[in-house]
């Protein structure tokens, strides 16, 4: 649920609760108040009739106004105490029973005792609360309505930076350039988490545009001394006094400087490919491209006595030619190195999707790991970066490549 | 040939000046742009070796200076950046091939003698090396007036061995001529010796001589 919704369903149940329970509250003091005021008339009724049977000695009539009914009776009781109770009270024009309040009292007159009862109805005041019962009523609902109202659009707009800022920063792309700003909010919790934010993004990518170039700069230094071991090997070899196993030992560090600089060329090209260094675009027709590395690595093929076949189809893309020739040059030649002896090699292309399938170890590869830098097989004599590039460079054209062991063939699909 | 070598790698420098001189070559060399740019005023060379990295400046201003003054060396670019860009840069303003480190001196000498070829035979593009004579513009090898047909590999090599003459040439530098960035889908040398055999084979048939000799198999000398 939403931050809105939270809120809403928040502040919307205690409204409900608190107008509720001050709607209760409020009935029983407004009854309260109106009886209060109704014993009050009926009190001031007792001693007009109290004056007026001492100043006129004799009983009023039993007089019948519209609110009030007195009514006198004899009695013996010589003793009685004024009370005030609920008393129905009969509307004489409709001889309906109605709510009413009365008082009983004792009155002495001329020797005799009367029990004086005066009824008041109770009609106004129930009229009048339910006239308050039906305001508040109206004034809650229009209170909720202004609520959601409000909940709903002003909370929206308040929020909106808060929103703005959540979706730069869910597609943030450490690699690109992107800065992230805020909308002009005058809310001070927005401005600061918006500062917050892009301070937070701009170190990330500073550090990672300084790791880039480190690892480029690097990656660069390291060539040179590279090439001093290699030259420096190419001159010892001229020597002819050295002996058969300081040539074994020779053709050793040979290899090891060959690989580390392969290791080094493929991570220039990630760091390139990352840093969005290569930008040409070109029509790749890929059936020519394919057709072009079948034929590269034809001798290796034939060496290794496996059996290629190649099922044409029409594709092409736009991209870097550099990247489209590495990316097809590293599906082959991986297809070629896990190959065993009289293995197989099947490349198929169609309109928007490219598969290689190769025989090799019987044991499908672990599909999260293998495109993973520095991933490679317990018996892969490669570097363990051509597939992290492959995918590389396929994320960079949005391909999609994916891995498969089908009917005991490791297949990799690629979806221009 | 008169080289000049501008590197500021002394370990580098050292090494390809030691490789490069034989009877018949002078070999000079510099470490920065200053000194680079004096000898070019004062002297004449067949080929420059220069790297574009240097202490004091970029090597293309010597490229910019060599055009300037309508001078003809062939340049070769040494270079640590495997840059398309770089290498666009470079051929664009007058270089000749573009090299880049780590490199084996047998490959740096065959490129520097491919681009001094070019530049100096012109139309009769004849190299002749003993009883070997090749047309490299019709890729025909002769063999005491015999022709010998060649596969593209064995022709690439044989062009490779003559360039390092009597020098020793390492497996690996071959293997990676030949094959390039695929030398490390090589499970072993064995594909190298089989295409070794048949070169030597051939020649040996025609010139009645064997022009290889194997170094404990570090590699052959071709002599």
């Amino acid at each position: 649920m939403k931050l809105a919704g939270h809120y809403n369903r928040a502040s919307i149940i205690s409204s409900l609760s608190v107008l509720l329970i001050s709607a209760v509250a409020y009935y029983f003091i407004i009854d309260r108040i109106a009886r209060n005021q109704l014993d009050n008339d009926l009190s001031e009724e007792l001693s007009e009739v109290v004056t007026y049977v001492n100043s006129n000695h004799q009983l009023p009539k039993a007089v019948d106004f519209d609110e009030d009914q007195t009514t006198f009776q004899k009695t013996t009781i010589t003793s009685f105490e004024t009370r005030f109770f609920d008393n129905p009270f009969i509307d004489r024009k409709d001889n309906k029973a109605e709510n009413g309040r009365a008082v009983a009292f004792l009155l002495k007159f001329k020797g005799e005792n009367y029990i004086v009862t005066i009824t008041e109805s109770l009609e106004n005041t129930e009229y009048l609360i339910q006239i308050i019962s039906i305001i508040t009523l109206i004034l809650t609902a229009v209170f909720i309505c202004v609520l959601m109202i409000t909940n709903k659009y002003i909370l929206k707009r308040l929020w909106s930076p808060f929103y703005g800022i959540l979706k730069q920063v869910s597609n943030f792309n450490i690699a690109s350039n992107q800065r992230i700003s805020g909308k002009n909010t005058r809310v001070d919790e927005f401005r600061e988490l918006e500062t917050a934010v892009s301070k937070m993004a701009e170190k990330a990518s500073s550090d990672y545009r300084g790791l880039k170039t480190f690892t480029e700069n690097a990656s660069h230094e390291i060539m040179t001394p590279l090439a001093v071991i290699t030259s420096k090997l190419d001159i010892l070899i001229q020597d002819e006094t050295l002996r058969p196993d300081q040539y074994a030992q020779i053709t050793d560090i040979y290899k090891a400087t060959g690989k580390l600089s392969r290791l080094n060329q493929s991570l220039l090209l990630l760091v390139k490919i990352d840093n969005d260094l290569l930008q040409d675009a070109d029509k790749i027709d890929i059936n020519t491209l394919i057709l072009e590395k079948i034929q590269q690595f034809n001798e290796l093929i034939r060496n290794k006595k496996i059996e290629l076949s190649y099922s044409p189809g029409s594709a092409t893309t736009e991209a870097s030619r550099y990247l489209m020739d590495v990316l097809i040059n590293n599906l082959l030649s991986n297809a070629i190195r896990h190959n065993i002896e009289n293995g197989r090699i099947l490349i198929g292309l169609s309109a928007g999707r490219l598969m290689v399938q190769n025989s090799g170890a019987v044991e499908p590869l672990i599909q999260e790991m293998i495109f993973e830098r520095f991933y490679k097989g317990k018996t892969s004599e490669g570097i363990g970066l051509g597939l992290a590039v492959t995918k590389t460079i396929c994320d960079k054209y949005g391909f999609e490549l994916r891995y498969r062991f089908i009917a005991g063939m490791h297949s990799f699909i690629i979806k221009f | 040939m008169k080289l000049l070598i501008i590197e500021d790698e002394p370990g580098l420098r050292e090494t390809i000046e030691k490789y490069f001189t034989e009877e018949g070559s002078i070999c000079e060399a510099c470490d920065d742009l200053k000194s680079a740019l004096d000898k070019i005023a004062l002297y004449e060379y067949d080929c420059i070796l220069l790297d574009i990295g240097l202490p004091d400046g970029e090597g293309f201003s010597v490229l910019d200076y060599l055009k300037r003054h309508n001078k003809n060396e062939c340049v070769l670019i040494i270079s640590a950046r495997n840059s398309l860009d770089d290498k666009i840069k470079g051929l664009n303003i007058g270089a000749d091939d573009y090299i880049t480190k780590p490199f084996h001196l047998a490959e740096l000498k065959a490129r520097v003698l491919a681009i001094f070829r070019r530049k100096t035979f012109g139309s009769t593009n004849i190299l002749t090396y003993k009883e070997i004579n090749i047309d490299l513009l019709g890729r025909n090898v002769t063999v005491n007036d015999e022709v010998m047909i060649l596969t593209k590999k064995e022709y690439d090599m044989l062009l490779y061995f003559i360039a390092n003459k009597g020098k020793v040439v390492s497996k690996n530098a071959i293997a990676e001529h030949l094959w390039g960035d695929e030398t490390d889908l090589l499970d072993s040398f064995d594909f190298l010796y089989t295409h070794i055999k048949n070169l030597r084979k051939k020649l040996t048939e025609l010139a009645g001589r064997d022009f290889f000799s194997s170094i404990y198999g570090v590699g052959y000398k071709f002599i």
